[in-house]
């Protein structure tokens, strides 16, 4: 910032530039508010001027303080973590050749729909379209009423004005 | 300079004090006071209810502060927040239903009907059947419409909180005022 100021013989009235982002803000929090005018909705008087406080008590509240974390109370566990998984060890090596490991194909259809259903995967439907192969989806697989080509016609029928405009190629 | 940028540079100032532990309380307090009101709205919208709207605006906040760190700047600040408040709302819904053991959209028609009763809703019959109509769109169209139509937001700027073409915006409000208009008229 020196740099900037060097043989500047310009001022600014003191603290401008302390003020400047707050007062920049100020004017964003005015400029068009969309707060609904026919909408109905209303909130409990004084709300917004008060929501600052509660804002940062129940930051406090939930502030993330480091755990301490005692080391020598799993001492004892690593014992009998490790002869576990010595038993486990000694089970797999003799079961090695008759167990099968279930694969993804052994799941029922049903079972992953449930694991689904039931467990909260916090997965918003923006999440999923990122993972989900758009190549092999067809259209209709995410409608909920199926879409034929009449009824693309019948839309585009109703909605342009010049048909001919489109310059579709019936090849039936 | 013209106010926007302006008011990009103001933001891009906010985000590095609110990195810094020694501007942090001040920024965020200047964050909140910026975007609290129009959060809220953003929210109320899509919950309905004015203490569910309190709650996911508080949990908006407090995930913007814990999570600045991960901000990088490739969005707006506000497009960034507005993101954090649609996901908040979106799962506020979503556990709220699993709760109450209903799907999504026997809660949204309950939520709407509770407005009658709501004290902090004093619309009128047309702006209650409006709030039935919207109900019953899906949740992306519910939030094309809600942005477009009451927060006059440009599409551009929906694309970003969105993550969704304008093309694909333009669709998606046109199908929606589509079926409030035949709602409305059937009703």
């Amino acid at each position: 910032m020196d740099k900037l100021n060097k043989n500047n013989s310009f001022k600014v009235p003191e603290g401008y530039f302390d003020t400047l982002s707050n007062d920049l803000m100020k004017k964003i929090a005015k400029e068009d508010i969309s707060t609904p005018l026919n909408e109905g909705f209303k909130v409990p008087e004084g709300y917004f001027e008060n929501i600052n406080s509660k804002i940062l008590g129940q930051l406090e509240n939930t502030s993330v303080e480091p755990k301490v974390i005692p080391l020598k109370s799993y001492k004892k566990h690593y014992y009998t973590a490790a002869s576990i998984a010595a038993v486990i060890l000694l089970f797999l090596s003799v079961q090695f050749n008759s167990v099968k490991t279930p694969s993804y194909s052994d799941l029922a259809n049903s079972d992953i729909e449930h694991y689904f259903e039931f467990n909260d995967l916090e997965l918003s439907s923006y999440d999923l379209a990122e993972i989900l192969p758009i190549h092999d989806l067809d259209l209709n697989d995410i409608l909920e009423s199926r879409l034929d080509n009449d009824n693309i016609i019948d839309y585009l029928d109703s909605h342009i004005d010049d048909f001919e405009e489109l310059n579709m190629h019936n090849d039936d | 300079m013209e106010l926007k940028s302006k008011i990009l540079i103001a933001e891009e100032t906010l985000v590095i004090q609110l990195k810094q532990k020694d501007h942090q309380a001040k920024a965020f307090e200047i964050l909140v006071n910026t975007y609290k009101e129009r959060l809220y709205w953003h929210i109320r919208r899509i919950v309905l209810n004015h203490d569910d709207a309190d709650d996911v605006l508080q949990n908006t906040f407090i995930k913007v502060f814990r999570n600045i760190d991960s901000f990088k700047g490739d969005s707006k600040l506000y497009s960034w927040m507005y993101r954090i408040a649609t996901n908040e709302s979106l799962s506020f819904l979503k556990s709220k239903s699993h709760k109450l053991k209903i799907n999504n959209e026997k809660l949204m028609t309950k939520a709407v009907e509770d407005l009658r009763a709501d004290v902090y809703f004093e619309g009128d019959e047309i702006q209650h059947k409006l709030q039935m109509a919207i109900a019953t769109l899906p949740e992306k169209q519910k939030l094309i419409f809600n942005m477009k139509y009451f927060q006059e937001m440009k599409y551009e700027e929906i694309s970003e909180i969105l993550d969704t073409t304008v093309g694909g915006l333009k669709a998606s409000y046109h199908l929606a005022s589509k079926k409030i208009e035949a709602f409305l008229k059937e009703n």
